[in-house]
């Protein structure tokens, strides 16, 4: 018994034409299930409705700049978004909706709002217990509540669920596609006599730049070759100048990197940090870096101490100290044969995120949620009085 | 006058909270079953695939005499032994994928992954079951549900203990 053929709906909260990790995380999965025969279709709030980049994807309306945990966060709401919603669920004829994080107030809410039958719900975040959400927690019970099925995507994630609404969840991560990674090469563009990477946008705060650039004289007394390559979206030219002149010189911007530039990217560096403070209740980027056989350096932030293993798969440092994430800089640098046993054993960690592992656990989760009917149609259709009209 | 509007309008409200809790359980409920439902045929799908591995495989007699009967309890049972059968089922199973990963025994490939897959899929749905049976517990435990009973005669949903850390 395999899930049947089945229209699938997917609701993206966040702004589909700003990079994230939970827009990758739905574009992959939809191509996947695309792939395997089904029927898939995806809203989410896009800033420039001439230009949708995917023929399954559906527009409700432009994003709105809000702040949300420590970031900009681009989500729709208000009338439009709710009618978009609401038209969209009424005119598709889906077997079951995908709502990821439904507990932000975006398009995910209010299609579990709106929507009645089969809805399994991805919870993305984890954070400590936060007043906004537990003011938010009785109004938005009976709504999630509504989930047929719920996916945490790490321990986390689960806990900020349990935590928050007393409800569990089954843990399936993130997916990647490891065959891109397995062919990453080393390019000269890339590397340098000794080299570390870091990959995100490297303006926001909770991402960490300053604190490995505020590590680097400390690194560089050891190692003075040593070169800092900055890949990821943001303002290069602003961002250059509030480094400190001192190792100005050591930092090379490259820019945003494609999909398969990244693999590489990857795959060149000699170490690649990721020093995020917060804030991350996966990290798929851990996942990639051991797919392309990285060797990886990470705060020990809940969420990549878990991806890590406690340090099995790469070294981890006390999260926001400069101090820490320098030594474990130099003594990874001149052990070698450890570095590449612990990437060895990354990499064939990793395989248990490819997608046809992860996507099959998701597959199964819809099967659970399809046995209580087939079908999703606004609530309000069913109501009593409804009914009871259209008897007439 | 006034007086008697807001009144009328309080009551209006509250029936209208009482109502909306009541079709929140109710949906709760009805969770709570087809989750179970779904759950219960993918352990008789287990329960079938054991035996059918007992009959095809050149088991020992002890191990084969464990499966048959475990799996032969697991689709007997009455409801309330359900736990105890399908636990010693998991158990039993466990036994044999461990033998045949290291080369003990030999399984066919094709029920081996059958039987991976399987197991894989009840670890999900006893998950999302036995979350639905708290979240009607959970819910049902209020002073509002139990007051103006909400629940109706609806049962209180069986609470099994099935260990998943065996599958």
């Amino acid at each position: 018994m395999t899930l049947p053929r089945s229209k699938i709906g997917m609701v993206c909260p966040y702004g589909w034409d700003t990079p994230g990790g939970v827009q990758i995380h739905i574009k992959e999965l939809a191509e996947y299930f695309i792939a395997k025969g089904h029927e898939v279709s995806v809203i989410a709030p896009v800033t420039d409705e001439n230009f949708l980049t995917e023929p399954w994807l559906v527009s409700a309306g432009r994003p709105l700049a809000v702040p949300f945990n420590g970031s900009i966060a681009r989500v729709a709401f208000g009338p439009v978004a709710t009618s978009r919603v609401r038209q969209w669920i009424a005119s598709n004829d889906f077997d079951l909706l995908h709502l990821h994080q439904p507990e932000i107030p975006s398009l995910s809410l209010i299609a579990c709002w709106s929507g009645q039958g089969p809805m399994v719900g991805t919870f993305h975040t984890a954070a400590a217990k936060q007043r906004t959400l537990v003011a938010a927690g009785p109004i938005l019970e009976p709504v999630i509540e509504k989930l047929t099925a719920r996916i945490a995507v790490s321990e986390m994630a689960r806990t900020t669920l349990r935590e928050h609404f007393q409800t569990d969840a089954v843990v399936i991560p993130n997916g990647i596609d490891s065959a891109k990674y397995a062919s990453a090469t080393k390019r000269a563009e890339y590397s340098s006599p000794v080299s570390l990477g870091f990959l995100g946008r490297f303006e926001e705060p909770r991402k960490g730049l300053n604190l490995l650039i505020s590590a680097l004289p400390a690194i560089a007394r050891f190692f003075p070759d040593i070169e800092l390559i900055v890949a990821g979206p943001g303002n290069i030219e602003s961002m250059r100048k509030s480094i400190p002149s001192n190792v100005r010189s050591r930092i090379r911007f490259v820019g945003m990197l494609s999909e398969a530039q990244k693999a590489d990217f990857l795959r060149s560096v000699d170490i690649y940090v990721a020093p995020n403070t917060g804030g991350e209740s996966f990290g798929i980027i851990l996942i990639e870096a051991m797919a392309a056989g990285a060797a990886i350096l990470a705060s020990d932030i809940p969420a990549f101490a878990e991806v890590l293993q406690g340090g099995e798969y790469g070294n981890l440092f006390t999260s926001e100290s400069a101090q820490s994430l320098a030594h474990n800089v130099v003594s990874m640098l001149k052990d070698a044969p450890l570095r590449r046993v612990k990437s060895g054993c990354a990499l064939a960690a990793s395989e248990r995120y490819d997608w046809k592992n992860v996507a099959s656990e998701i597959s199964d989760v819809y099967e659970v949620a399809l046995a209580s009917g087939r079908g999703v149609s606004l609530g309000s259709d069913n109501r009593g009085w409804k009914r009871f009209k259209s008897n007439d | 006058m006034t007086n008697y509007l807001v009144i009328a309008i309080i009551v209006l409200i509250f029936a209208w909270y009482l109502s909306f809790s009541a079709s929140r359980l109710d949906r709760l409920h009805h969770r709570v079953e087809t989750s179970w439902e779904h759950l219960d045929a993918l352990l008789q799908r287990r329960a079938a695939l054991a035996l059918e591995i007992a009959h095809q495989s050149d088991l020992d007699p002890a191990l084969d005499l464990l499966l048959t009967a475990s799996a032969y309890e697991s689709r007997e049972a009455p409801m309330a032994d359900r736990n105890e059968a399908e636990s010693l089922l998991s158990e039993s199973l466990k036994v044999l994928r461990e033998s045949a990963v290291s080369g003990e025994i030999t399984i066919k490939v094709a029920l081996l992954d059958r039987l991976v897959d399987v197991t894989e899929k009840i670890r999900i749905a006893i998950a999302i079951h036995l979350e639905s049976v708290s979240a009607v517990e959970n819910l049902r435990k209020k002073f509002v549900f139990k007051f103006f009973k909400l629940a109706g005669r609806a049962k209180l949903p069986f609470h099994y203990s099935f260990e998943d850390d065996q599958l």
